[in-house]
């Protein structure tokens, strides 16, 4: 989309337009959050100064906002990859508590003794399986055009299911109060990158995967081939780009990253599998993929964001009276306003279809 | 609708009523961090919130309860921030918390940590564990007696009673152990029903177990299975017998059909923490035991089920109660001492 728009017009233009783009939804945010807090008597000024503060204030908390903005990195691409190609995918968040699921299932069942193996045999049983998960709503949307909407949401409560049956039950740790799997490995757990922050080697993997959708997305022909589909699917038929090849290919993708994603959770963050895997990554890495219009450096502005507000609205709490409630009033009315753009691609694939 | 979500915002802040901030002798704040779940489940988080609030109040200690949404990949995050920003009591109800605490613990020697219902090493980790055998042994030995009255309404007269785990485990047979001891001290031929659910989010299941137990001749069906019992619950309701509710007070859940309730007084814990904080008697190193006589565990105060339970039963509870807590009654604890004969 966004590169159909830069066609005859000057890159700073559209530069401009995409800044716009990505800040708007926030500076509204940031406006409603202030009417509310002087509604409740605070001084907005004061509060977005603490929050500020709490997501880039020290090296300790820029690297606490970047963890929090890790698992974002994967969702967000995984959702923009399929978007970009007009295929609405809402599955990624199943997708992801799945990868987490066999990541550390992979990084506690398998002896210790195969030490750092054990990374990649996890990252890639986990890649696989997401990928066989998110395979199965992109062969029905591509053969029987079985709405990807529907499926791949209720894909999602599958896996809940699934993921919350076995941490309960089979996988459930001896010695555990709660439902969580045992500890992965130490050999398997990914390595810290600034302790003793908990920001570990995932955010590195997620830099590399935003680094490579985006190259990926500009500059390969099947990157190309595949917003063509989103943007005019007749037109592409006309010049011989396979449909339903673009589909299989675009949901693959995302599931391969909503399983990194998962793995580099389960490795890297919590060393396990638990109940409250995700408190909705794959959601708001929808949110992170239209705030960033589907570009490599938007998601990357909008994960970072995402978890600065995650990261700083928990420990202002510590130093003021300010309720979570503000928090999720500023992501929510983000979100309402990045899905602005969602009206655009479902009517773009409503024309498509036609 | 952006409008009510303001006041409501503004009526929680109200409502949260930070209680005096004085510096009570310079004793450095309390963070209480809520589990999954958050503030407002009616259960463990609010209960615990009660007591913490409570704390403040007593020792004008300044507070702050702490929420995330992503409490489980957060926890380490916060808790490390609040050490660094001054707090020198933190409190986590989430069990996840209790690895990376027991790290947290080491780099801040000063900070003084509390983790729930498990155990953790450190000179300044306090662990709280509750005495659940011996709550459930009084409820056992509740059920134990209202089984064989007929006159109680929905009572078959038959010495059978059950009980349902969420998943065989040592933390989850402790309850069992302890009511199966209750029981056998009222009547020693009595058959205790167990069976496990394995799951503890599937209240289908629980429904369906409770039935088959109730169809085999139980009337008192105790759950020890989280979500799962809700269902146990709604089973004794349709058959018109009784559960035994477990963790909160869940009497109101079925009123009449729920016979009493093991609840764990995790408020108690909480507040009795800051008062021992606040005299400088932390209790670092220590597993805080909340049983009965710490008024840890107890049962419900039956506010439905009261009056059809002859007067004598609940004498004979309280009296065994007295005893637990005298040390004339020894409950066996499943999480120390391992499996005892009468049950493997």
């Amino acid at each position: 989309m966004a590169e159909a728009a830069s066609i005859g017009r000057s890159p700073l233009m559209d530069w401009f337009d995409k800044g716009i783009g990505l800040a708007f939804p926030f500076i509204v945010a940031l406006v409603v959050a202030a009417v509310v807090l002087l509604a409740i008597g605070e001084n907005p000024l004061d509060v977005f100064a603490l929050m500020f503060a709490e997501s880039f204030g020290t090296q300790r908390r820029i690297a606490a906002t970047l963890s929090a903005a890790t698992p974002l990195l994967f969702t967000g691409v995984a959702t923009a990859i399929c978007f970009r190609s007009g295929v609405f995918n809402v599955g990624v968040e199943g997708a992801l508590v799945i990868g987490g699921l066999c990541a550390a299932f992979i990084g506690f069942t398998l002896p210790a003794a195969l030490g750092l193996t054990l990374i990649p045999l996890a990252f890639g049983f986990a890649a696989l399986v997401s990928a066989i998960w998110l395979l199965v709503p992109g062969f029905l949307l591509a053969r029987y055009e079985v709405d990807e909407v529907v499926s791949t949401l209720m894909l999602n409560f599958v896996a809940f299911g699934i993921t919350g049956y076995l941490v309960n039950g089979p996988l459930l740790s001896e010695i555990s109060g709660n439902n969580v799997t045992p500890l992965v490995h130490e050999a398997a757990q990914l390595p810290r990158l600034m302790p003793p922050s908990t920001l570990h080697t995932g955010f590195l993997i997620g830099v590399l995967v935003v680094i490579l959708y985006g190259v990926w997305a500009r500059r390969t022909p099947s990157g190309f081939e595949a917003a063509l589909v989103g943007q005019n699917k007749r037109f592409s038929s006309a010049v011989g780009i396979s449909i339903p090849a673009t589909i299989i290919l675009v949901m693959v993708l995302s599931g391969v990253i909503s399983g990194l994603g998962g793995a580099s959770h389960a490795l890297g963050q919590l060393h396990r599998f638990a109940d409250g895997f995700s408190p909705g990554y794959g959601f708001t890495g929808m949110a992170v993929a239209l705030l960033g219009r589907n570009n490599a450096i938007g998601i990357f502005l909008g994960a970072v964001l995402f978890g600065a507000l995650a990261s700083a609205g928990t420990t202002v709490q510590l130093f003021s009276d300010i309720p979570l409630d503000i928090v999720n009033i500023i992501e929510g009315t983000v979100m309402i306003f990045a899905v602005v753009e969602l009206g655009r691609i479902s009517l773009k694939r409503w024309r498509a279809r036609r | 609708m952006l409008k009510s979500t303001a006041i409501a915002c503004g009526l929680a802040i109200l409502g949260m009523g930070m209680p005096t901030m004085a510096n009570a002798a310079d004793v450095a704040p309390a963070a209480l961090i809520i589990a999954q779940g958050g503030l407002g489940d009616g259960s463990w988080n609010d209960t615990a919130n009660a007591g913490f609030q409570a704390g403040l109040k007593n020792t004008g200690i300044e507070g702050r309860p702490i929420e995330s949404k992503d409490v489980a990949a957060q926890g380490e995050e916060i808790m490390r921030r609040a050490a660094d920003g001054g707090f020198g009591l933190v409190i986590s109800l989430e069990w996840i918390h209790g690895e990376p605490m027991e790290k947290l613990a080491v780099d801040y020697p000063d900070a003084n940590w509390v983790i729930m219902n498990q155990t953790r090493k450190g000179d300044n980790v306090a662990s709280v564990v509750f005495g659940e055998h011996e709550g459930s042994y009084l409820a056992g030995a509740l059920a134990a007696q209202v089984t064989t009255d007929e006159s109680i309404k929905g009572i078959n007269g038959k010495p059978v009673i059950g009980v349902i785990g969420g998943v065989k485990a040592p933390g989850i047979d402790k309850f069992i152990v302890g009511y199966i001891q209750g029981a056998k001290a009222i009547n020693p031929d009595i058959e205790v029903k167990v069976a496990y659910s394995d799951s503890f989010g599937d209240p289908a299941k629980g429904q369906q177990m409770a039935k088959a137990m109730f169809d085999e001749g139980a009337d008192i069906v105790y759950q020890v299975a989280g979500g799962t019992g809700i269902g146990i619950i709604e089973a004794a309701k349709a058959a018109g017998a009784y559960a035994i509710g477990v963790d909160t007070d869940q009497d109101g859940m079925a009123p009449g059909n729920v016979l009493t309730s093991m609840i764990k007084r995790v408020d108690v814990a909480v507040e009795d923490i800051i008062n021992n904080y606040a005299d400088g008697k932390f209790p670092g190193g220590e597993v805080m035991d909340f049983g009965l006589a710490q008024n840890g565990v107890a049962l419900s105060d039956m506010k439905h089920t009261k009056d059809m339970i002859p007067a004598a039963y609940l004498e004979k509870v309280d009296a065994l109660k007295a005893d637990i807590v005298d040390g004339k009654i020894e409950v066996w604890d499943v999480s120390t001492q391992g499996y005892p004969d009468f049950f493997q």
